[in-house]
């Protein structure tokens, strides 16, 4: 059984009734760096969502460790979700909270409600949330209001908190589409550091070079529909056209 | 003839678009009506008003007869059906439906005069055709014109006429100039009494503007008993009170009235609705009625006006609030969820840190204005400074009243100026 199974994935938004996701399979291997690339409108967001149930599938399964996320109760999909860490385009930060209280936010899914509603957390969360944001480089930051941070600094705040989660599966919803070129490329070394200790990384990105750079497979969507499967080598220039349309030109972003 | 029935069979089952056309019809008719309903009574009430008070009497005042009911009645319905079937009527416009004939051009002047006349078959047996077929109905199959939604802009190549050639764009101007006049005639507004009859107010504005200041720190003698600093004071904690309190209730309240924070299940809707309901029809009455039941259920006094104040402002921070709750950024609440958070955790860590800054605006706003406030309520027996006030403007002192109004300004003044710097500050 492999690490994460997504069956027959179909998803429609009644309003506006938008085919989303169009039969969609997948199967992930644990360690893999994957890679979804598309235009905007593709399904990639909604494909990553879908995973971890933040947006509810109208058909399929998704399988995460054997456990069918798909049909779990809130409780039970809670438990899962503490597993799948998520960082997004816009962040996602509260931008007038500190950068600890970001990161400790990451916990929230292992600490009791009650204890939560007081704001504090237990200290092995807040020296494991020191040791995560040490890792994306920003300990001196601690204190520091998230809206003061430049847009890759708070994307890193973003991985820290993915990474409270200690989660066997990363989910990164364009993470990178907000920041400039030098920036993405160093966003991007800290999630695939994060992959090399073991962490399954599914990814969307616009950028066909940093998905050849970084993914170990890459999986393109086109309509909702999967276009391709398999190693970055074999996209070539009709590939290319064919997900991207026939106007499109490769930039390379380095 | 089988056809026929089957098309029928299909309008009759009315799926949703076809029941909304039918509404809009429907109500665009109403609409027209009672505009037209509208304009002949002012028309009366002006006629009767020149008649009556600028012209000699001799007429008396014009009234209905009885048998002029269903005149009024039939005339207003038949300029409102001129109206639809000679252009784009106000109803039309407003709901936006327009009249074009099968082969969907311009009608000409002998087609339209025939709808007109199709148009009394629908409205004799009161509208059961256009409710059988709301598509086409008796009439307008009778006279070959129909009503439909105005298309958009790119489907459709002349310009639209100036406002001023259509008929709703005349029923529109006539419907404005006519309520500015109604209303001017209605509220006895007069610059001839105004002006003519300023010397009557001379003594009030010598008295304000030689204020006694007497008794701004000595208390007044019995039945005051009080300075105009103490009943400020007492004013101020009044306002303070009530905000305090009314903020710690509106604070969880908000959350169940903030649509984003609710959405989910039926019951969860349900508390929103009642809590939403319960800001808005309190937040309706004035605090200067809540003080009147306060000042016979408690007494007189402080405590009823601070009572007053607190029931309106959990209504008004309530329903502040939680529109400031709905429009937070999702985004954390997301994260919060994906990483195996529950509703109420959300809330705390994504909901609250966002919105506590604007609250704390708000509930400084609301201050200022209970300070506000606490003056007119004294007047039903809410305490306060108003209670001097109102004492001394019956006393006819008006030196005092124009000491207590220079008071309450200053203290009203101040507090803007400092409230308005610390909102700058924290949001």
């Amino acid at each position: 059984m492999a690490h994460l199974v997504v069956d027959h994935l179909t998803k429609i938004y009644e309003r506006g009734k938008v085919l989303a996701l169009d039969d969609v399979s997948v199967s992930v291997e644990e360690g893999e760096f994957l890679v979804l690339i598309g235009l905007s409108g593709s399904g990639k967001s909604t494909l990553l969502r879908c995973i971890n149930r933040l947006v509810e599938p109208t058909q399929g399964r998704v399988v995460f460790d054997g456990t069918e996320v798909t049909g779990l109760s809130q409780r039970q999909l809670r438990r899962v979700r503490r597993h799948i860490g998520m960082i997004f385009q816009q962040f996602n930060l509260v931008k007038r909270a500190t950068v600890l209280s970001n990161v400790l936010a990451g916990r929230l899914g292992y600490v009791p409600t009650a204890m939560s509603l007081i704001g504090t957390f237990p200290k092995r969360d807040i020296d494991r949330a020191q040791a995560n944001l040490e890792k994306v480089g920003l300990i001196e930051k601690m204190y520091v209001r998230a809206d003061e941070l430049s847009g890759g600094q708070q994307q890193r705040v973003g991985i820290a908190r993915a990474l409270m989660q200690e989660p066997r599966l990363l989910l990164a919803d364009e993470p990178v589409s907000a920041l400039d070129p030098a920036t993405s490329h160093s966003v991007l070394n800290y999630v695939e550091e994060i992959n090399k200790d073991g962490v399954t990384v599914l990814c969307s990105l616009h950028f066909l070079s940093l998905a050849r750079r970084f993914g170990t497979r890459i999986i393109a969507l086109k309509d909702g529909k999967e276009m391709f499967d398999g190693p970055p080598e074999d996209i070539d220039k009709d590939k290319f056209h064919e997900i991207y349309g026939e106007e499109a030109e490769e930039v390379e972003v380095r | 003839m089988v056809d026929k029935r089957r098309q029928r069979d299909e309008e009759g089952e009315k799926s949703p678009r076809v029941s909304r056309f039918l509404v809009r019809r429907i109500a665009s008719f109403w609409i027209d009506w009672l505009i037209i309903g509208f304009l002949a009574y002012g028309i009366v009430y002006l006629l009767n008003y020149y008649w009556y008070t600028v012209s000699v009497d001799w007429f008396g005042t014009l009234t209905l007869p009885p048998w002029g009911w269903p005149i009024a009645v039939v005339g207003t319905l038949e300029i409102a059906l001129l109206c639809r079937a000679f252009g784009h009527s106000f109803g039309m416009r407003v709901l936006g439906l327009m009249t074009v004939t099968g082969d969907r051009d311009r009608p000409s002047m002998k087609e339209r005069l025939r709808y007109y006349g199709a148009m009394h078959v629908a409205i004799v047996p009161a509208g059961v055709g256009v409710w059988l077929s709301p598509r086409s109905p008796w009439h307008e199959r009778l006279s070959g014109i129909h009503l439909i939604p105005i298309p958009r802009r790119d489907e459709w190549s002349d310009p639209p006429p100036p406002w001023y050639g259509t008929v709703w764009g005349i029923t529109a101007f006539v419907l404005f100039a006519m309520t500015v006049t109604l209303s001017w005639h209605i509220t006895d507004v007069s610059l001839k009494n105004l002006i003519g009859e300023a010397d009557k107010a001379a003594r009030i504005w010598k008295g304000l503007f030689n204020p006694n200041f007497d008794a701004l720190v000595a208390d007044y003698p019995a039945p005051i008993n009080d300075s105009i600093l103490g009943a400020l004071v007492e004013t101020l904690f009044m306002a303070l009170l009530a905000t305090i309190f009314g903020a710690v209730i509106a604070f969880p309240l908000s959350f169940l009235g903030a649509r984003n924070v609710m959405r989910g299940t039926k019951i969860r809707m349900g508390v929103f609705w009642i809590i939403r309901g319960f800001f808005n029809v309190f937040r309706s009455i004035e605090s200067i009625l809540w003080a009147m039941i306060f000042a016979i259920w408690v007494g007189w006094g402080p405590y009823a006006g601070t009572l007053a104040l607190m029931l309106h402002t959990i209504a008004a921070l309530g329903k502040l609030y939680s529109e400031q709750a709905e429009h937070i950024d999702p985004g954390p609440v997301e994260a919060i969820y994906s990483a195996g958070g529950g509703r109420i955790q959300t809330i705390r860590h994504a909901v609250i840190p966002q919105v506590i800054p604007p609250y704390l605006a708000f509930t400084l706003y609301r201050w200022e204005i209970n300070v506000r406030m606490a003056t007119v309520i004294s007047l039903v027996g809410g305490g306060g400074i108003g209670r001097l006030l109102f004492y001394f403007k019956r006393e006819l002192d008006w030196a005092r009243v124009g000491a207590i109004v220079i008071a309450i300004a200053v203290v009203v003044w101040v507090l803007d100026y400092v409230s308005g710097r610390v909102r700058e500050r924290i949001v």
